[in-house]
Protein backbone atom coordinates (compact mmCIF):
# COMPACT_ATOMS: atom_id res chain seq x y z
CA UNK A 1 0.00 0.00 0.00
CA UNK A 2 1.96 2.97 -0.99
CA UNK A 3 0.13 5.74 0.98
CA UNK A 4 2.67 8.71 0.18
CA UNK A 5 4.41 8.86 -2.83
CA UNK A 6 8.47 7.35 -2.18
CA UNK A 7 10.05 10.95 -2.64
CA UNK A 8 7.20 12.59 -0.48
CA UNK A 9 7.92 9.51 2.47
CA UNK A 10 11.64 10.18 2.42
CA UNK A 11 11.02 14.15 3.23
CA UNK A 12 8.39 13.66 5.34
CA UNK A 13 10.34 10.77 7.40
CA UNK A 14 13.25 12.91 7.65
CA UNK A 15 11.39 16.17 8.81
CA UNK A 16 9.63 13.77 11.55
CA UNK A 17 13.01 12.56 12.74
CA UNK A 18 14.29 16.24 13.13
CA UNK A 19 10.73 16.96 15.35
CA UNK A 20 9.01 18.98 12.66
CA UNK A 21 5.27 19.23 13.57
CA UNK A 22 4.24 19.69 9.95
CA UNK A 23 5.98 16.20 8.92
CA UNK A 24 4.11 14.17 11.80
CA UNK A 25 0.86 15.68 10.66
CA UNK A 26 2.01 14.63 6.89
CA UNK A 27 2.39 11.05 8.42
CA UNK A 28 -0.99 11.18 10.19
CA UNK A 29 -2.82 12.44 7.20
CA UNK A 30 -1.51 9.93 4.98
CA UNK A 31 -1.83 6.29 7.65
CA UNK A 32 -5.18 7.99 9.38
CA UNK A 33 -7.73 6.36 7.29
CA UNK A 34 -6.01 2.02 6.88
CA UNK A 35 -4.71 2.42 10.95
CA UNK A 36 -8.52 3.78 11.95
CA UNK A 37 -9.67 0.73 9.69
CA UNK A 38 -7.25 -1.70 11.57
CA UNK A 39 -7.91 -0.71 14.37
CA UNK A 40 -11.86 -0.66 14.41
CA UNK A 41 -11.66 -4.06 12.66
CA UNK A 42 -10.23 -5.62 15.58
CA UNK A 43 -11.28 -3.80 18.25
CA UNK A 44 -15.17 -4.39 19.83
CA UNK A 45 -15.87 -0.69 19.54
CA UNK A 46 -15.45 2.77 18.02
CA UNK A 47 -14.05 4.20 21.33
CA UNK A 48 -11.52 1.77 21.43
CA UNK A 49 -10.33 1.75 17.79
CA UNK A 50 -10.19 5.84 18.43
CA UNK A 51 -7.90 5.50 21.11
CA UNK A 52 -5.83 2.89 19.30
CA UNK A 53 -5.35 5.66 15.99
CA UNK A 54 -4.30 7.76 19.12
CA UNK A 55 -1.73 5.36 20.46
CA UNK A 56 -0.64 4.11 17.55
CA UNK A 57 0.33 7.84 16.26
CA UNK A 58 1.85 9.27 19.31
CA UNK A 59 4.00 5.99 18.95
CA UNK A 60 4.99 6.76 15.35
CA UNK A 61 5.92 10.32 16.51
CA UNK A 62 8.01 9.12 18.85
CA UNK A 63 9.75 6.31 17.61
CA UNK A 64 10.07 7.60 13.93
CA UNK A 65 13.88 7.14 14.79
CA UNK A 66 13.57 3.45 14.87
CA UNK A 67 11.86 3.20 11.74
CA UNK A 68 14.75 1.23 9.06
CA UNK A 69 14.11 2.89 5.28
CA UNK A 70 14.92 0.05 3.97
CA UNK A 71 11.51 -1.23 5.16
CA UNK A 72 7.85 -0.33 4.60
CA UNK A 73 6.38 2.83 6.18
CA UNK A 74 3.10 1.44 6.29
CA UNK A 75 4.32 -2.05 6.95
CA UNK A 76 5.98 -0.27 10.07
CA UNK A 77 3.13 1.88 11.03
CA UNK A 78 1.11 -1.71 10.72
CA UNK A 79 2.62 -3.43 12.57
CA UNK A 80 2.37 -0.97 15.75
CA UNK A 81 -1.24 -0.17 15.56
CA UNK A 82 -1.79 -4.10 15.34
CA UNK A 83 -0.16 -4.63 18.33
CA UNK A 84 -1.94 -1.72 19.89
CA UNK A 85 -5.19 -2.73 18.94
CA UNK A 86 -4.34 -6.64 20.33
CA UNK A 87 -2.99 -4.98 23.65
CA UNK A 88 -6.32 -2.96 23.77
CA UNK A 89 -7.84 -6.21 23.69
CA UNK A 90 -6.19 -7.95 26.23
CA UNK A 91 -6.57 -4.78 28.52
CA UNK A 92 -10.14 -4.75 27.99
CA UNK A 93 -10.13 -9.06 28.97
CA UNK A 94 -11.43 -9.62 25.79
CA UNK A 95 -13.98 -11.92 24.82
CA UNK A 96 -13.17 -15.22 23.38
CA UNK A 97 -16.89 -16.71 22.82
CA UNK A 98 -18.79 -15.65 19.41
CA UNK A 99 -21.71 -13.29 20.32
CA UNK A 100 -24.06 -16.40 18.47
CA UNK A 101 -23.15 -19.73 19.24
CA UNK A 102 -22.94 -22.66 16.63
CA UNK A 103 -26.43 -23.88 17.13
CA UNK A 104 -28.03 -21.22 19.12
CA UNK A 105 -30.83 -19.49 16.65
CA UNK A 106 -30.97 -15.98 15.81
CA UNK A 107 -33.62 -13.62 18.32
CA UNK A 108 -36.90 -14.43 17.34
CA UNK A 109 -36.14 -17.59 15.27
CA UNK A 110 -36.66 -21.03 16.47
CA UNK A 111 -34.40 -23.60 16.07
CA UNK A 112 -36.20 -25.54 13.33
CA UNK A 113 -36.11 -22.78 10.90
CA UNK A 114 -34.13 -21.81 8.13
CA UNK A 115 -30.56 -20.56 8.55
CA UNK A 116 -29.86 -17.18 8.98
CA UNK A 117 -28.04 -15.50 6.30
CA UNK A 118 -26.31 -12.58 7.65
CA UNK A 119 -24.46 -10.09 5.92
CA UNK A 120 -20.88 -10.30 5.84
CA UNK A 121 -20.12 -6.40 7.90
CA UNK A 122 -22.59 -8.41 10.44
CA UNK A 123 -20.83 -12.13 10.82
CA UNK A 124 -17.72 -10.40 11.54
CA UNK A 125 -18.59 -8.33 14.03
CA UNK A 126 -20.51 -11.54 15.81
CA UNK A 127 -17.08 -13.34 15.78
CA UNK A 128 -15.27 -13.29 18.67
CA UNK A 129 -12.64 -10.69 19.45
CA UNK A 130 -9.68 -12.82 18.87
CA UNK A 131 -10.84 -15.07 16.13
CA UNK A 132 -11.95 -11.99 14.03
CA UNK A 133 -8.42 -10.40 15.21
CA UNK A 134 -6.75 -13.54 13.07
CA UNK A 135 -9.01 -13.20 10.18
CA UNK A 136 -8.29 -9.75 10.03
CA UNK A 137 -4.54 -9.61 10.41
CA UNK A 138 -4.33 -13.07 8.21
CA UNK A 139 -6.81 -12.80 5.12
CA UNK A 140 -6.92 -9.04 5.08
CA UNK A 141 -3.74 -7.77 6.23
CA UNK A 142 -1.91 -10.69 5.08
CA UNK A 143 0.07 -11.49 7.81
CA UNK A 144 1.43 -15.05 8.15
CA UNK A 145 0.58 -17.25 11.24
CA UNK A 146 3.97 -17.13 12.84
CA UNK A 147 3.54 -13.38 12.65
CA UNK A 148 0.19 -13.41 14.52
CA UNK A 149 1.22 -15.78 16.85
CA UNK A 150 4.50 -13.54 17.92
CA UNK A 151 1.67 -9.96 18.20
CA UNK A 152 -0.04 -12.56 20.46
CA UNK A 153 2.57 -14.07 22.29
CA UNK A 154 0.57 -17.54 21.57
CA UNK A 155 1.42 -20.19 19.05
CA UNK A 156 1.15 -20.70 15.19
CA UNK A 157 -1.15 -23.65 16.23
CA UNK A 158 -3.29 -21.39 17.80
CA UNK A 159 -3.28 -19.01 15.01
CA UNK A 160 -4.19 -21.55 12.59
CA UNK A 161 -7.01 -22.82 14.84
CA UNK A 162 -8.59 -19.63 15.39
CA UNK A 163 -8.16 -19.27 11.43
CA UNK A 164 -10.48 -22.10 11.10
CA UNK A 165 -12.88 -21.55 13.72
CA UNK A 166 -13.48 -17.89 12.34
CA UNK A 167 -14.37 -19.25 8.79
CA UNK A 168 -16.02 -22.14 9.99
CA UNK A 169 -18.17 -19.60 12.04
CA UNK A 170 -18.51 -17.35 8.85
CA UNK A 171 -19.50 -19.93 6.17
CA UNK A 172 -22.50 -21.26 8.40
CA UNK A 173 -24.08 -17.47 9.58
CA UNK A 174 -23.17 -16.02 5.83
CA UNK A 175 -25.15 -19.97 4.13
CA UNK A 176 -22.14 -20.81 2.62
CA UNK A 177 -21.93 -24.35 3.70
CA UNK A 178 -21.35 -26.50 0.29
CA UNK A 179 -23.99 -29.63 0.46
CA UNK A 180 -21.21 -33.02 1.13
CA UNK B 1 -8.04 -39.76 0.07
CA UNK B 2 -11.50 -40.48 0.12
CA UNK B 3 -12.95 -38.45 2.50
CA UNK B 4 -13.73 -34.71 1.72
CA UNK B 5 -10.65 -32.31 2.85
CA UNK B 6 -11.65 -30.39 6.04
CA UNK B 7 -11.78 -26.79 6.38
CA UNK B 8 -8.05 -26.67 8.42
CA UNK B 9 -6.93 -28.46 5.34
CA UNK B 10 -8.07 -26.49 2.95
CA UNK B 11 -6.98 -23.20 4.35
CA UNK B 12 -3.24 -25.03 4.77
CA UNK B 13 -2.91 -25.21 1.15
CA UNK B 14 -3.44 -21.13 0.92
CA UNK B 15 -0.20 -21.02 3.02
CA UNK B 16 3.26 -21.08 1.09
CA UNK B 17 5.48 -23.91 1.18
CA UNK B 18 3.55 -27.70 2.03
CA UNK B 19 2.97 -28.81 5.19
CA UNK B 20 2.57 -32.50 6.40
CA UNK B 21 0.21 -34.34 3.82
CA UNK B 22 -0.46 -31.71 1.76
CA UNK B 23 0.55 -33.59 -1.20
CA UNK B 24 -2.31 -36.06 -0.28
CA UNK B 25 -4.75 -33.39 0.24
CA UNK B 26 -3.72 -31.37 -3.51
CA UNK B 27 -3.81 -34.61 -5.36
CA UNK B 28 -7.77 -35.22 -3.41
CA UNK B 29 -8.47 -31.41 -4.49
CA UNK B 30 -7.51 -32.28 -7.85
CA UNK B 31 -9.89 -34.67 -8.03
CA UNK B 32 -13.01 -33.67 -5.88
CA UNK B 33 -15.67 -30.92 -7.41
CA UNK B 34 -17.06 -30.71 -3.67
CA UNK B 35 -13.85 -29.58 -2.28
CA UNK B 36 -13.42 -27.20 -5.33
CA UNK B 37 -16.41 -25.83 -4.58
CA UNK B 38 -15.60 -25.74 -0.87
CA UNK B 39 -12.22 -24.02 -1.76
CA UNK B 40 -13.69 -21.53 -4.10
CA UNK B 41 -15.97 -19.90 -1.81
CA UNK B 42 -13.20 -19.77 0.90
CA UNK B 43 -11.03 -17.86 -2.07
CA UNK B 44 -14.53 -15.90 -2.30
CA UNK B 45 -14.75 -15.08 1.20
CA UNK B 46 -11.59 -14.06 1.84
CA UNK B 47 -11.88 -11.78 -1.40
CA UNK B 48 -15.03 -10.24 0.16
CA UNK B 49 -13.82 -9.33 3.42
CA UNK B 50 -11.18 -7.74 1.75
CA UNK B 51 -13.49 -5.86 -0.32
CA UNK B 52 -15.09 -4.56 2.84
CA UNK B 53 -15.57 -1.06 3.23
CA UNK B 54 -12.96 1.09 4.97
CA UNK B 55 -14.25 2.55 8.04
CA UNK B 56 -13.37 6.40 9.00
CA UNK B 57 -12.73 7.79 12.28
CA UNK B 58 -16.00 9.79 13.23
CA UNK B 59 -13.09 12.67 14.78
CA UNK B 60 -10.01 14.05 13.69
CA UNK B 61 -7.56 12.38 16.15
CA UNK B 62 -4.51 14.88 15.15
CA UNK B 63 -5.40 17.53 17.56
CA UNK B 64 -4.82 15.04 20.40
CA UNK B 65 -2.13 13.48 19.23
CA UNK B 66 -0.42 16.54 18.63
CA UNK B 67 -1.30 17.66 21.85
CA UNK B 68 0.31 15.04 23.50
CA UNK B 69 3.50 15.20 21.59
CA UNK B 70 3.73 18.87 22.28
CA UNK B 71 3.38 18.24 26.37
CA UNK B 72 5.60 15.23 26.26
CA UNK B 73 8.24 17.69 24.51
CA UNK B 74 7.43 20.45 26.89
CA UNK B 75 8.33 18.54 30.00
CA UNK B 76 11.73 17.47 28.40
CA UNK B 77 12.26 21.13 27.51
CA UNK B 78 11.94 22.66 31.01
CA UNK B 79 13.27 19.73 32.23
CA UNK B 80 16.53 20.40 30.30
CA UNK B 81 16.37 24.07 30.76
CA UNK B 82 15.87 23.75 34.54
CA UNK B 83 19.36 22.20 34.56
CA UNK B 84 20.82 23.99 31.99
CA UNK B 85 19.25 27.56 33.75
CA UNK B 86 20.59 26.40 36.99
CA UNK B 87 23.93 25.97 35.50
CA UNK B 88 24.10 29.00 33.42
CA UNK B 89 22.97 31.11 36.72
CA UNK B 90 25.54 29.70 38.43
CA UNK B 91 28.42 29.65 35.65
CA UNK B 92 27.29 34.09 35.24
CA UNK B 93 27.35 34.27 38.69
CA UNK B 94 30.40 32.87 39.26
CA UNK B 95 32.29 34.77 36.31
CA UNK B 96 30.66 38.33 37.60
CA UNK B 97 32.00 37.70 40.97
CA UNK B 98 36.01 37.10 39.69
CA UNK B 99 35.42 39.66 36.78
CA UNK B 100 34.94 42.23 39.49
CA UNK B 101 37.21 41.19 42.24
CA UNK B 102 39.71 41.44 39.36
CA UNK B 103 39.02 44.03 37.39
CA UNK B 104 36.02 46.53 38.79
CA UNK B 105 36.46 45.93 41.93
CA UNK B 106 34.24 49.14 42.94
CA UNK B 107 31.79 49.65 40.75
CA UNK B 108 30.12 48.36 37.27
CA UNK B 109 30.89 49.46 34.13
CA UNK B 110 27.89 51.26 31.91
CA UNK B 111 27.88 48.15 29.67
CA UNK B 112 27.60 45.60 32.75
CA UNK B 113 24.99 48.03 34.15
CA UNK B 114 22.69 47.75 30.75
CA UNK B 115 23.55 43.94 30.72
CA UNK B 116 21.94 43.48 34.67
CA UNK B 117 18.68 45.89 33.72
CA UNK B 118 17.97 43.38 30.23
CA UNK B 119 18.37 40.58 33.33
CA UNK B 120 15.84 42.17 35.37
CA UNK B 121 13.42 42.89 32.25
CA UNK B 122 14.21 38.98 31.38
CA UNK B 123 13.41 38.16 35.35
CA UNK B 124 10.25 40.00 35.01
CA UNK B 125 8.92 38.17 32.02
CA UNK B 126 9.24 34.89 32.45
CA UNK B 127 7.77 35.54 36.15
CA UNK B 128 4.79 36.96 34.11
CA UNK B 129 4.84 33.83 31.94
CA UNK B 130 5.37 31.48 34.78
CA UNK B 131 1.91 33.18 36.34
CA UNK B 132 0.63 32.53 33.35
CA UNK B 133 0.86 28.44 33.68
CA UNK B 134 0.83 28.44 30.03
CA UNK B 135 1.01 24.37 30.52
CA UNK B 136 -2.36 24.64 31.76
CA UNK B 137 -3.51 25.70 28.76
CA UNK B 138 -5.09 24.54 25.77
CA UNK B 139 -3.32 26.05 22.62
CA UNK B 140 -4.25 25.48 18.77
CA UNK B 141 -1.62 24.24 16.94
CA UNK B 142 -0.39 27.38 14.99
CA UNK B 143 0.18 29.30 18.54
CA UNK B 144 2.12 26.57 19.74
CA UNK B 145 4.07 26.37 17.26
CA UNK B 146 5.18 29.76 17.30
CA UNK B 147 5.69 29.27 20.91
CA UNK B 148 7.81 26.26 20.91
CA UNK B 149 9.88 27.97 18.38
CA UNK B 150 10.44 31.27 21.05
CA UNK B 151 11.25 28.76 23.30
CA UNK B 152 13.55 26.80 21.06
CA UNK B 153 15.17 30.35 20.31
CA UNK B 154 15.53 30.84 23.63
CA UNK B 155 17.50 27.73 24.39
CA UNK B 156 19.67 28.51 22.13
CA UNK B 157 20.73 32.28 22.90
CA UNK B 158 21.50 30.42 26.72
CA UNK B 159 24.04 28.73 25.02
CA UNK B 160 25.38 30.99 23.27
CA UNK B 161 25.14 33.01 27.03
CA UNK B 162 27.27 30.56 28.20
CA UNK B 163 30.18 30.25 25.13
CA UNK B 164 29.97 34.17 25.68
CA UNK B 165 31.49 33.88 28.80
CA UNK B 166 34.56 31.88 26.90
CA UNK B 167 35.38 35.52 25.06
CA UNK B 168 39.04 36.90 26.03
CA UNK B 169 38.72 40.10 24.94
CA UNK B 170 36.94 41.92 27.88
CA UNK B 171 35.41 44.83 25.44
CA UNK B 172 33.83 41.96 23.15
CA UNK B 173 32.55 39.78 25.92
CA UNK B 174 30.97 42.37 27.77
CA UNK B 175 29.58 43.44 24.43
CA UNK B 176 28.40 40.50 23.44
CA UNK B 177 26.51 39.65 26.21
CA UNK B 178 24.48 42.36 25.83
CA UNK B 179 23.60 41.87 22.72
CA UNK B 180 22.74 38.37 23.37
CA UNK B 181 20.43 39.37 26.70
CA UNK B 182 18.72 41.86 24.49
CA UNK B 183 17.73 39.49 22.17
CA UNK B 184 16.45 37.07 24.97
CA UNK B 185 14.48 40.21 26.23
CA UNK B 186 13.13 40.66 23.03
CA UNK B 187 12.21 36.66 22.83
CA UNK B 188 10.31 36.77 26.21
CA UNK B 189 8.39 39.59 25.45
CA UNK B 190 7.08 37.60 22.01
CA UNK B 191 6.46 34.78 24.20
CA UNK B 192 4.41 36.64 26.64
CA UNK B 193 2.65 37.63 23.72
CA UNK B 194 1.75 34.77 22.28
CA UNK B 195 1.01 33.23 25.85
CA UNK B 196 -0.87 36.28 27.27
CA UNK B 197 -2.41 37.98 24.36
CA UNK B 198 -2.62 35.25 21.91
CA UNK B 199 -1.36 37.71 19.63
CA UNK B 200 -1.27 35.66 16.18
CA UNK B 201 0.95 37.24 14.88
CA UNK B 202 4.86 37.90 16.15
CA UNK B 203 6.77 38.62 13.45
CA UNK B 204 7.96 34.87 13.19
Amino acid sequence: MDLLPVANAEAVVAGARAGDPAAFEALYRAFEAPVYNLARRICRTAEDAEDVLQETFFEVCRSIGHFRQEGSLWGWIRTIAASKALMRLRRNRYRDTDELADDAPAPGLRRDEPALRMDLEAALERLSEISRAVVWLHDVEGYTHEEIALMMGRTTSFSKSQLARAHTRLRRWLGEEVAR
Amino acid sequence: MTAHLTLEQLLALREPGAEPGAAAAREHLDACPTCQAELDALHQRVARLRALPALRPARDAWPAVASRLRHERRGRRARLLGAAGLALAASLALAVTIRHDVAHPASLSATEQAIDTQKQHSAALEATIRQYDPDARPLDGRTARIAEELEDRIAGLDRELEAAELLQAQTDREARRLQLWRERVGLLDALVDVHVTRASNVGL
